[in-house]
């Protein structure tokens, strides 16, 4: 007997938009991963201030120098209250990363990095948008519930707060993605390799200084070529498309976001970007099933709790016992096979792992 | 997510593709030779952007828009840096009390768009109301 399968109805289809609907704006689910987010923007906020800071401490402002203002309405603070503004900015990201009064932190960090940002178009840069996103998506969120004081204070009974927000970075993240990499493929200069060319062409003395001669010179080489170029411009606006679409679909999120650590680190080593690098590997964690612990696993190692940030595994460790991991639809892997599943979900692992499923 | 969509899409028109995500969009550069008109119509030259006791890279602040004497990278694009030196000319022509001489500023910049060109724009500042700080 040959079983066929029946494409989904329009009634199917409805009634899984609505689980979706339910599953966005009314269960609440793990805000564990907007927890790491947090922890993470933390720093990279009073990074982001550092400059302006210094420039503070120089005695100089934004009131010093040319101002191009986004809106007339937005007032201008006197210099004082400017830089006490920003000291208030890196306080609030100190405690939004150890999780004091988490969610209050977080919605004071992100007032004082938007008033910034938007006291003049001069201090526009993309990765300063984005940040400011990213803050905003955190602080919709109950973020404090976990990794956090507040939760060691107030001990909820879970780490399950509704997770709207996450979509909707979920969304953003891969929108930047997205408009990146077709903002270029439809520029016949980007994609044809003339932009990246000519670049590499006018930073090479500065690529030269940083390598040395010996190493430089053959590297060089290759990067300075035209045909090169030819080549890698594309794979590149092939990488962040790739991002943009494989991110969202379980098949092949794991290699989107090996992909995308890959992609970061490559624009950090060769480009100065601010703090993009590290909000953007950071916001990677968004990705993540809001759901933990709903795997167990046996094992001998106690480094698997260490490492389990994302907490994806019922943990007991049994001295002397062999692995054995249970996923989530019941199947069991034991020995080699848990061993090698479980360092594919663990965030310091997964980048030398394998990443492709499991039976 | 419709705000997002719109701004996106809003890049293809905005030389500052603000919220629109393009970065790394051109490997333009650019040059400036600024200026200084007079009441009578004299032109007087601003090497390296010093004059009455200012100095064009202090005002401005901004690592994107300083030392133009000399071939830059263009900031964004073209478009976005002939933007912010109009509007960059309109401060300084405000922020300038103590040139009582000038009536106007004017920046011919000089551009290659993605290793193309030169092309060349000219630009000026507001006038300026003169009769001393």
């Amino acid at each position: 007997m040959t079983a066929t399968a029946t494409p989904p109805s329009t009634a199917d289809w409805r009634s899984r938009y609505r689980r979706w609907l339910d599953e966005v704006f009314d269960q609440p689910a793990s805000v564990r991963a907007v927890a790491i987010a947090r922890i993470a923007l933390g720093p990279s906020v009073i990074w982001h201030l550092r400059p302006f800071l210094a420039d503070a401490l120089d005695g100089s402002t934004y009131l010093d120098v040319f101002q191009q203002k986004w809106w007339p309405w937005v007032p201008n603070a006197p210099a004082g209250l400017y830089v006490a503004l920003l000291w208030v900015g890196v306080a609030a990201a100190v405690l939004m990363t150890v999780g004091l009064w988490s969610r209050a932190a977080t919605w004071v960090t992100l007032t004082v990095v938007a008033y910034n940002f938007f006291l003049s178009e001069t201090h526009f840069r993309h990765n300063r948008a984005f940040l400011i996103i990213l803050l905003a998506g955190v602080a919709l969120c109950d973020n404090g519930r976990v990794l956090s004081l507040d939760a060691r204070r107030r001990q909820p009974p879970d780490d399950r707060a509704l997770v709207w927000p996450v979509w909707l970075l979920r969304f953003e993240a891969a929108a930047i993605y997205f408009a990146s990499g077709f903002s270029k493929l439809i520029d016949p200069d980007w994609v044809g390799g003339r932009v990246m060319h000519d670049r590499t062409l006018r930073y090479q003395d500065d690529a030269r200084d940083a390598l040395g001669d010996t190493l430089g010179d053959p590297i060089l080489e290759v990067l300075t070529a035209r045909a090169f170029q030819w080549v890698l411009s594309p794979v590149a606006v092939a990488t962040e498309l790739f991002i943009a679409f494989g991110i969202w679909f379980r098949r092949t999120r794991l290699a989107a976001v090996w992909v995308a650590v890959a992609f970061h680190v490559g624009i950090e080593v060769s480009a100065q970007v601010e703090v993009f690098s590290v909000i953007a590997i950071g916001a990677l964690a968004i990705w993540a099933i809001p759901s933990t612990r709903d795997r167990t696993l046996v094992t001998p190692s106690r480094w698997v709790r260490w490492f389990d940030w994302m907490a994806r595994f019922d943990i007991t460790v049994v001295p002397g016992a062999s692995w054995r991991m249970v996923d989530r639809d019941g199947t069991v892997l034991e020995g080699q096979q848990a061993r090698q599943f479980v360092r594919t979900r663990l965030p310091a692992t997964f980048l030398f792992s394998r990443f492709w499923r499991y039976p | 997510m419709v705000v997002q969509l719109g701004l996106v899409a809003n890049g293809y028109r905005d030389p500052h593709n603000y919220f629109a995500f393009q970065p790394f969009n051109e490997s333009s550069t650019y040059a400036v030779e600024l200026v200084r008109v007079l009441p009578d119509g004299e032109r007087v030259g601003v090497p390296y952007g010093r004059w009455d006791g200012y100095d064009w890279d202090e005002l401005i602040g901004w690592r994107a828009l300083q030392g133009p004497w000399r071939q830059r990278h263009a900031f964004s694009g073209v478009d976005a840096v002939v933007d912010y030196l109009d509007h960059a000319l309109d401060w300084m022509a405000e922020n300038t009390p103590n040139d009582t001489q000038t009536l106007y500023l004017e920046a011919t910049v000089t551009y290659y768009r993605n290793a193309r060109g030169p092309y060349v724009t000219v630009i000026r500042s507001q006038d300026r109301e003169l009769g001393g700080p």
